[in-house]
This record gives structure tokens, sequence and C-alpha cells, in this order.
């Protein structure tokens, strides 16, 4: 099977600082990847260049075996859109919104009818388990909760793959176990393959592979 | 766009959204409130001729005879001839032209104001005929007939029938007349015919010793000219009579109403844009702090796949829902503000040419004026600017947006914590 993810040969420069030196990494659909490193490791970095959010100083990314390097931000917007979902350790929910509205914010300036709209966000709220949170606003929800709603969010595009920053890292461990369990079971029922960004060993233990990130290279 | 979520963070950002409200109200009710106030009392200067339907008077300035006996031309105006009157009737803008003469007759212990005018002209003296209480009207074809001021009738105690004389020549009374209701330009005691007055003041010694006065000149024009070309007529006007031209429009009656005026009227339009771009200004740096404080919210934006575009959009939005409430506010408040302008009034002064009193009358050299209402109001046009410098408000926030946009790295916001 060929890989849903491809970095081949990334650098990222900040000036003089190399916060990534020829990293290259696959993801299999279905797979969990760890990436682990210290703090400064250039975990966070490399996560940003594969979701197109930074620029790769070299190298290239292929999602689908479609290089999408060249792509201007706008068209790697859309492609987030369609393929990536994101988690961060923040949450980064919209604070005066709903868990039903902030689920649903992807797909705002999508051109679909607020029927249809809420229906999917309803479904993601579901499939984490919170739908009767649905008219709660993030401030409403505990963090375990605000955590399940960000993945809802991260769902709702139906992507291939979710880059997940820490996303256990707010959160007491039985809540970051829950969290994990989600991952695996969203896996076995719709084949979402995830990148974990994570210092801990623990989280990076329930992943099928685990990539260690030191000074910026992939060891 | 989700308004539903545009509406609930305005809301929940009410702070700033109503002092960005408030930001693009003030400047569209200074904007708005200058214009109107500039309107009133461009109106206020129209009023005196409006009164007799006219846009313009003319008469021209002329010598001072040794003697007051017999028929004077008041204040020392003189003559217009013929061929000056036909000249100015074909200049380009001026719609209609109405003759009058308007004389004093001293007759040994007795003083009347008199005027000669046409009966037919719709402008003019002819809108004497809205004053009628009693009596009839002057026809075309009619002589030695008169009509009297109602007041100076009652003075003088004069009645429909009597008769009067003017210059030795004996007129009937056929109407009175209530001047009060036709204005204060070209007011006077009796009204007759324009040909008795001319050929009254044709043989006038006063008159002759003074002037070159033909049968069928006047002394006094009133002109309707198409408003966008009043002050080219006025021009022309000057031109054909030369220096000693005595011109009155809405613009002299506007300079006569004080440097407050004339400062507003030419620079309303500006200082009502600076405030309008004061107020922008405002309301863009409201909207630059929502923008940082919302970094965050607008990295995760890009970050779940919208579009620069898409931000651009949504906040573009969000600043056209503020203007506009800001313009309705706005527009509120300057109506607020014109209705307390519209209760005062403006003193237009009079020129005195244009005075029936000789001013060594008692009472002639004291001012002549027109009160009317400060008719400031906000028009559709007006309406229609304050929701045009709302939308222009939002436009110039719009021209800044992309870079500001541009400048949020969701890789940085959403990094640091």
């Amino acid at each position: 099977m060929s890989d849903l993810l491809t970095a081949q040969s990334m650098h990222k420069s900040f000036g003089n600082v190399q916060a990534v030196r020829d990293a290259s990494l696959q993801i299999a659909p279905g797979e969990i990847v760890a990436l682990m490193g210290r703090s400064g490791s250039g975990k966070t970095t490399m996560m940003h260049l594969l979701a197109g959010l930074e620029k790769p100083t070299s190298g290239r990314i292929l999602y689908q075996e479609q290089d999408i390097t060249p792509l201007d931000e706008d068209a790697l917007a859309l492609w987030r859109r369609a393929n990536i979902g994101l988690v961060f350790q923040a949450f980064h929910l919209i604070p005066t919104l709903s868990a039903l509205e902030n689920v649903a914010f992807p797909l705002y300036p999508d051109k679909i009818s607020a029927s249809e709209r809420k229906e999917r966000a309803l479904a993601r709220l579901e499939q984490v388990g919170l739908a009767q949170r649905a008219d709660h606003q993030p401030s409403k929800l505990s963090g375990g909760e605000q955590q399940r709603v960000a993945i809802a969010r991260a769902l709702v595009n139906t992507p291939g793959l979710i880059l997940a920053d820490e996303p256990t890292g707010n959160l007491d461990s039985q809540t970051g176990d829950e969290i994990l369990n989600l991952f695996h079971e969203l896996r076995r029922e719709a084949g979402v393959s995830f990148l974990i960004v994570t210092h801990d060993d623990k989280v990076a233990a329930t992943a099928d592979r685990i990539l260690v990130m030191k000074d910026g290279e992939i060891q | 766009m989700n308004l539903s979520y545009l509406f609930t963070e305005l809301a929940c950002r009410w702070e700033r959204s109503i002092a960005g409200i408030l930001s693009v109200a003030v400047g569209v009710a200074l904007f708005i409130s200058l214009q109107a106030y500039a309107g009133g009392y461009r109106l206020a200067a129209r009023a005196p001729l409006a009164e007799v339907g006219a846009d313009i008077t003319a008469q021209r300035q002329g010598d001072v005879p040794e003697t007051f006996e017999g028929i004077v031309y008041p204040h020392s105006v003189a003559p217009l001839h013929r061929d000056e009157i036909e000249a100015i009737a074909a200049l380009d803008g001026v719609e209609g032209v109405s003759e009058a003469l308007f004389f004093w007759s001293f007759e040994d212990d007795s003083f009347v104001a008199g005027l000669g005018f046409d009966p037919e002209a719709d402008f003019g003296p002819g809108r004497l005929k809205v004053g009628l209480v009693e009596g009839r009207f002057l026809e075309p074809g009619d002589r030695d007939v008169i009509l009297a001021d109602a007041s100076y009738a009652t003075q003088n105690e004069l009645a429909l029938g009597n008769s009067v004389a003017i210059a030795g020549r004996n007129f009937e009374i056929i109407g009175l007349i209530d001047t009060t209701r036709a204005g204060q330009v070209a007011n006077a005691n009796l009204y007759l015919p324009l040909a008795d007055a001319q050929a009254m003041s044709a043989v006038a010694p006063s008159v002759l010793s003074v002037h070159d006065m033909r049968p069928d000149d006047a002394n006094l024009l009133f002109i309707k000219a198409e408003q966008t070309q009043a002050e080219a007529v006025v021009a022309g006007v000057e031109k054909i009579l030369g220096e000693d031209a005595l011109v009155s429009s809405a613009e002299s009656f506007g300079e006569q109403l004080g440097s407050l005026f004339a400062l507003i009227d030419r620079f309303g339009i500006l200082v009502g844009l600076a405030a309008f771009l004061f107020a922008a200004a405002i309301l863009l740096r409201s909207i630059a702090a929502g923008i940082w404080e919302r970094r965050r919210e607008i990295g995760m934006m890009r970050a779940v796949g919208w579009r620069r575009s898409d931000i651009i959009r949504y906040i573009l939005a969000e600043t056209i829902a503020v203007s506009l409430a800001g313009g309705v506010v706005g527009l509120a408040l300057a109506g607020a503000i014109t209705l307390v302008m519209s209760r005062a009034t403006v003193t237009v002064p009079i020129p005195w040419e244009l005075s029936p009193t000789p001013h060594f009358f008692p009472g002639g050299a004291t001012d002549f004026s027109v009160v009317v209402p400060l008719a400031a109001q906000i028009t559709p046009a007006l309406a229609w600017a304050a929701v045009g410098l709302a939308l222009a408000a939002a436009a110039l926030v719009g021209l800044w947006l992309p870079n500001r946009i541009a400048g949020i790295k969701p890789a940085e916001v959403l990094r640091s914590e």
C-alpha cells in the first residue's frame, strides 16, 4: 500500500537557526505515528511543515503522491480543509461559539446550507461522545471535553490524516488516556491516520511507530 | 458567510463594537449636520428672493437729485434701459425677467413709495396677487388704477374706490394688498401699472435732473435663473450694467449672513470629511485592536482551511456591519442635531436699495431684514451620503486588511502558549 504522506529531506531554517534538518518520514493510511523529542527539538516545526502552515526551506511533501510543496497559501488552505485535521495542546476553540459551532467552524467558508453544516458537525460531536454538550460554550466544558470538541472539529471534513500537537499535554492522565483511546477508535472505524507530536513516553507507546527528533533531525 | 458567527462575535466583543459604531456615528453625524446646517443657511439666503419667486434682483446706482420733490428714484438708483434689459433677458441661464419701476413720491407734506410692475408676470411683484385682501388685482391694459398696501390704506383712511394722487395724477384704488404675505422685497405703499409709472417718471423733474430716463426704462429687475447658472447670470448682469450695478442674489445674501456661514459653506465638506476620516481612523484602530486580540482565532481559521480571502471577507463583513450601524446611529444623531438647529431663525439683511423707506425718514436707517427659520434638513441625498460614508469607512479598513491578515502567521500564533 502506498504511503498517505511522505516527507523527503525536509529542511527549515529561521535565520541562522536550523529547526529541521534533512528530515524524512512516511505515514501509511490508518497508521498512528508518534513524533517524540525534547522541547526545541523541532518536532512542532516538523508538524507545521507537514500541515502546510510553514513553507520548508528545502525538501518536499507528498500527500497521496501529490507534491504539496509548490502550492500557494490559499491552495494549501484548501488542501488542509480537505485532507488534514489539526489538534493542539491548547485546543484553540473559539470562546464565543458553542461546541457545535466550533466543530462546524471549518465549514463556514463552504457553500453548504446551515442545516447540512449542523448535521455534519453534530455527527462528529456524536462520534466523540459529546452530542449532549453541543450547545455549551468552551468555558462550560472540561479540558477533556474541549479536546474532544477540537478532535470533532478536526474530523468534520473527513480528513485522511490528523496532526496532533501534544494532544494530551493539558489533560490529566485519565482524560489523556480517553483521548488516545478515541484516536485508536477513529483509526479503527474511519481509517484515519495520526501523527502525534509528544514528549510523553506513555503517549508515544500507544503509537504503531515512534520517531524521535533531536536537534532538528529524525533519528 | 455565517451571520450567526458574525453577530455573536460582535455581541461578545461589544465594547469594541460600540467603540467602532460610535466613532463612525460621530463622523457621519458631524458631516451630515454640517451639510444640513450649510443647506439651511443656503435656503435662508434664498428666502428673501424666493418670496417673490425670483433668484436675482438687478439695479444700478445713480446720482442723488438736489431736491426731493415729486417722483424720485429710491436710494438714488438709476434707470435700466431697454437694450440692457433685453441683453440681460438673453443671457444664458436666464429663465425670465420681470421689470418694475420703484419710486418715491414727495408731495407737499406727504410721502409715498410706489412700484410699477407688470401684473402678468408670475414672479416678482406679480406675486403680490397672493396678498390681495379686497377688490381686484391689476390686469394687463389697466391705466390710472392702483393697489394699496392694506396697512398703508388703514393708516391713511383709504378704501376701495377712493382716489389717490401721485405727481398730479389721480389713481382709483381697485384693490388692497397684504404685502406681508408676499415678502419684504419690493414692498411699497402703492402698486400701479408699469406703463403709468414709466410715463410719470419720464417727465419727473427730479428724475430727469440726474438720470437719462427713457419712456420704457425700468429701475428694478427680478430675474429667474437656472440654479446651476445663477452665479454666471450674476456675472453677466454685472457686466451689462457696469461698475454701478447693484445685484442681489442668494450668494450675496449669503455673504451678508456672516463669517461662520461663509466658513461652513466653503469648508463644510472639507471639515466634514476631515471629521469622517478621523472617525474612520478610530474605526481602523478599533478593528486593528480586535484583530490583534483575535490573532489566534484568525490563525485557527487558516489552520482549519480558511483561505486568506475567506478571512478578509469575514472581517470586512464585520466591519461593514459596524460601519453601517454607525451610519444609522450617526444619521439618527444628525437628525436630532438638525431638529434642534431647525428651531433657530436666521436674520437675512436686505440691501437698503430694496427698502421702501427713505433712510432720512424715521425708521428708514434701521437695518432692513427678513427673519426666516433655519430650514436645516436631512435630505434623501444626505441620508444616502451617510450610508455611503459608512461604507467608505469600511472600504478604507478593507484596503488595509489584506496586509494585516497576511501578517498573522498561524504557525507562530498557534505555537506560543
